[in-house]
């Protein structure tokens, strides 16, 4: 391992080793609008749970520490980072993941993942899916966000490729979108 | 037969790239999300120089779920030949950084990994480190390998041994041109390592099946990765299959390295099951970084403003293992050397091995840093001579069809030629008007000052040699299928950039089809399209897009002769476009290719490595010799600097830049803006630390290191002029387009310093330029002012 002062020590590794023989404990979770039944780990992070028994890999790993937000999903409807939530806090929650915007089977995306498509807000896409569902709970609370706003929301999220511009004019741009087809 | 704008159908057309559907929607599958049998952990080195006297894993073997055990005793005794780079061990018992690799373990779970590495035993003999690369380039330093740490100026994958010299770019009569000076200036600056961090960290899986390995790795450089692990394993490249298709961000600092080896060992030695290594955040910010470097300038200028000599001395950091592209990087071939009309000049890049983390390309190499040195005395320059920084540049500046550089190379690495379709005097009054330099009321006088806020303008001028194109370098295929669509086997890799999308659109274009009937094949050697540098110096759209094209004129030609005796004409009267081979001009006398054709046509072009050798005076080998086609490159940037805190606030960026000819310009802008950021996070916010003393690093985290986020960055607008030459389709850049990925940020640091100065009157001449050293520096002239 290397020497640095990182305080970031993975909860991971330490819950792991620690609980091998802790007892599993059955969660339930309504994770895209569907129950789920799981049994976990008592120090199971979420983050685990969705990529590796859900098999939702669309939320991404980072940096394990909280600080990259490339992990973030929506619990009840608030961006949560799902690297440093325990699943057996999710007992009983409403978990949104990318995989659960949109209707992909018919094709229909959400006007938020239209819009990251045709402002090209997405380069490498690996922060993509934590920028998508932070911006979502943003336009839940306030359909009409300044720049600044924007800026605000997405500012737990890093993009190294676009420099953000691209990502806050997706974000607008499926803003107005929205407005016009709740007037309708 | 010049391309006439009125017919483009994709050309110039912002066509989403098509994966970025699954990108929003979660499904894009990175190397990450695949399963894996076992997993793989690196043991590094707690010393940054030392030798391995011993190491007992006899507890490591013992422990329950670990299946495979490697140390150096263990690897090929053949080295690993890594492009640019000495080739090296795959493991050593000579270790060179804090973070060097000492032995890894794979394991059933990452816990039980993670575990294994606590109970290996090793003893090292300590020995002497160094740090500095001017003190490295001494003769009396410690040695990282024998025969001196200095490494260039030569070229070539399997080069082991230093030259112990600079990399030197001269011409006409330095001495010469001082005394012709009325002002000389000199400075220096120093430049801290920037760490890639690409939010997807460096990741591979291996799995052998017999004598056959598949890796599944993010990388920009699939080739060299098959052809260094073949090599040091000693088995037929064909036998090791890269499977690349995803990569979340690289920006130079994914190629080969010995974590992909690595893996492939521990996976042989576990009966070939599937083995991941994935780097954590702490191993990605301590193990590869864009060269740091100490600089020095001396400038001459006469009083009317010419610039009659520079001459330039620069020591870049390699670190242990370190890339020369990543040092000095053969100063960027001329670039930015040709940025000014330089008189007389001397560059000497030193390129030295330290015991710090090692050296790897990063967004734009060494011209960010190169520009930051150079413009820093460009500016006093035009401060001494009470000229307006913009009007100081405007008198040095060439522009399209100057003959550079000014006097012939004393070592003719490239003939004198002239550049070709360089609007930069132009650029740079655009980017001027655009920030209101009108503002600018003079060096050191702020354009604004409210309290303790003091707000400056900056402006920098820079060259890029991005988008290159060298038809040896890559393979590409084109085939027409029976039914007149088309499928591309393409050697170049798409790092996200969009690239697939923007060739699919050349290709489109120049057989008048749908996109939709443009399919392409890349992400996986077993195409067997070499690329010989992989995705680097913005040039995957221009190489690849430049050969596609010759492809598709010959697999015409092809076509034309077989149409030719049907539709009772010469092949040349031929015109082959959707989908049909008719007569030019009578499109009524038509074959339709499904009806023509009976197998598909198949024509493969690149490759040849003798046009890596036929460069005359232009990076287009093909083109017209006697022209050299450059990147002008410029930057302007707006700061508000706390005179009592030094926080620094960027409120605007202009970047300006030639594009030649946009092929998809959202891609474009987004790749301005991209690069723009990153330097921006390199001129202010992202600090490199590492506590010599005690030989930890302090910036280990995103936490501590701080990449720019969405509060930090301030709009970026663009300025983009787009010049290029009409030629024949398959002749030059495509369509007359150029690169793009790095070319927005070259200017970015010294704008910033250059804006700095002018709100505060200090000039900061380290980076990055946080609070504190800005404070420092503000603090000191009060100081000497009393």
């Amino acid at each position: 391992m290397i020497k640095s002062k990182s305080s970031g020590k993975e909860k991971r590794i330490e819950a792991e080793m620690i609980t091998v023989a802790t007892t599993r404990k059955i969660i339930h979770l309504v994770v895209n609008g569907k129950d789920r039944e799981v049994e976990v780990r008592p120090n199971e992070l979420l983050v685990d749970v969705l990529r590796e028994r859900l098999g939702l890999t669309g939320t991404k790993i980072g940096c394990e520490a909280g600080e990259c937000g490339a992990c973030t999903v929506l619990i009840n409807g608030k961006p949560n980072l799902s690297c440093l939530t325990l699943a057996i806090e999710c007992e009983g929650k409403n978990i949104l993941t990318i995989e659960g915007i949109g209707d992909v089977e018919r094709g229909n995306l959400h006007p938020l993942q239209k819009a990251f498509v045709e402002y090209y807000g997405v380069q490498c896409g690996f922060c993509t899916p934590a920028m998508i569902l932070t911006a979502k709970a943003l336009l839940e609370k306030d359909p009409d966000p300044k720049e600044i706003e924007i800026r605000e929301a997405i500012n737990g999220v890093i993009c190294r490729c676009t420099g953000y511009m691209q990502i806050i004019e997706s974000i607008s741009a499926a803003a107005k979108a929205m407005k016009g087809n709740a007037r309708e | 037969m010049p391309v006439s704008e009125k017919q483009f159908q994709y050309v110039g057309k912002s066509i989403p790239p098509r994966e970025l559907f699954d990108k929003v929607t979660g499904r894009f599958q990175y190397v990450g999300d695949m399963p894996s049998e076992l997993y793989g952990k690196i043991l590094r080195s707690p010393h940054p120089h030392a030798r391995i006297k011993h190491i007992d894993t006899s507890r490591v073997e013992k422990l329950s779920g670990v299946e495979a055990v490697l140390t150096h005793r263990d690897v090929p005794p053949r080295k690993l030949p890594r492009r640019d780079q000495r080739a090296c061990y795959i493991l050593e018992d000579h270790v060179r950084f804090v973070g060097d690799e000492v032995a890894a373990v794979a394991a059933r779970t990452r816990a039980i990994a993670e575990e294994a590495l606590d109970l290996f035993e090793v003893e090292y003999e300590i020995l002497p480190p160094v740090f500095d690369p001017e003190e490295a380039a001494k003769p009396e330093a410690p040695q990282l390998y024998p025969g001196g740490n200095v490494y260039g100026p030569q070229f070539g994958m399997m080069i082991e041994k230093g030259l112990n010299e600079p990399v030197i770019m001269e011409w006409g009569e330095i001495e010469e041109g001082f005394k012709e000076a009325d002002v000389v200036i000199e400075d220096k600056v120093e430049v801290k390592p920037q760490i890639h961090s690409p939010i997807e960290s460096h990741i591979c899986i291996a799995r052998w099946r017999g004598d056959e390995l598949t890796l599944w790795t993010a990388t920009q450089s699939p080739y060299e990765v098959r052809m260094s692990i073949a090599h040091a394993l000693d088995m037929p490249e064909g036998k090791v299959r890269i499977i690349y298709g995803a990569i979340g961000g690289g920006f130079g600092s994914k190629y080969i390295e010995r974590y992909q080896p690595i893996t492939v060992l521990l996976s042989k030695k576990a009966n070939g099951k599937s083995t991941k290594i994935v780097l954590t955040r702490e191993e990605e910010l301590c193990h590869a970084s864009r060269a740091g470097a100490k600089i020095r300038v001396k400038l001459g200028v006469k009083r009317d403003g010419t610039i009659t000599a520079i001459y330039l001395k620069g020591f870049f950091n390699l670190g242990g293992y370190g890339n020369i592209i990543g040092g000095c990087g053969r100063f960027g071939e001329e670039s930015p050397c040709l940025t000014y009309k330089y008189q007389n000049a001397r560059f000497e890049g030193w390129d030295v091995h330290t015991n710090h983390i090692t050296s790897q390309p990063c967004r734009g190499v060494a011209l960010p840093t190169l520009t930051f040195a150079m413009e820093n005395v460009i500016d006093q320059a035009a401060e001494r001579l009470n000229m307006d920084p913009v009007e100081f540049r405007l008198r040095n500046l060439p522009e399209t069809d100057t003959m550079m550089p000014v006097k012939p190379h004393k070592n003719p690495i490239y003939p004198r030629a002239e550049l070709e379709a360089y609007p930069a005097q132009q650029i740079l009054r655009e980017v001027a008007e655009k920030i209101d330099w009108e503002r600018f009321k003079g060096h050191q006088q702020p354009v604004f000052v409210e309290g303790s806020q003091s707000r400056g303008l900056g402006i920098a001028a820079s060259q890029g040699w991005g988008g290159f194109c060298i038809g040896g370098f890559i393979n590409e295929t084109v085939i027409i299928n029976n039914d007149g669509s088309v499928h591309i086997l393409s050697g170049h890799t798409d790092l996200g950039t969009g690239s697939n999308t923007t060739l699919r659109q050349i290709a489109a274009e120049a057989l008048g089809i749908s996109i939709e009937d443009v399919t392409m094949a890349t992400g996986d050697t077993l195409i067997g399209h070499f690329d010989m540098i992989g995705a680097r110096g913005s040039r995957s759209m221009t190489t690849a897009g430049h050969l596609i094209l010759v492809a598709i004129e010959q697999a015409k030609n092809k076509i034309r002769q077989m149409a030719a005796p049907l539709l009772e004409v010469e092949p040349e009267e031929i015109d082959v476009r959707g989908k049909k081979a008719y007569v030019k001009g009578d499109e009524e006398r038509a074959i339709l290719l499904r009806e023509l054709l009976t197998s598909t046509v198949k024509c493969t072009v690149g490759g040849d490595p003798r046009e890596w050798l036929l460069i005359k005076g232009t990076m287009w080998p093909m083109v017209a010799q006697g022209k050299k086609t450059r990147n002008p490159v410029v930057a302007a940037s707006e700061v508000e600097v706390d005179l009592e805190t030094g926080v620094v606030k960027p409120i605007r960026i202009i970047t300006g830049n030639s594009p030649g000819r946009m092929i998809n310009p959202t891609i474009v802008r987004g790749q301005y803006i991209g690069a723009a950021a990153m330097t921006l996070g390199m001129a202010l916010w992202e600090e490199f630390k590492y506590d010599e003393q005690n030989s930890v690093y302090e910036h280990a985290s995103l936490t501590d290191y701080k990449v720019p986020r969405a509060m930090d960055v301030p709009p970026i607008e663009n300025v983009i002029i787009e010049e290029f030459v009409e030629r024949p389709l398959d002749v030059g850049g495509p369509y007359g387009a150029r690169g793009a990925g790095e070319l927005a940020g070259l200017g970015i640091v010294a704008s910033i310093a250059n804006a700095i100065h002018n709100a505060t009157g200090v000039r900061v001449r380290r980076t990055p330029m946080t609070a504190e050293k800005v404070l420092e520096a503000i603090e000191e002239k009060r100081e000497k002012k009393k």
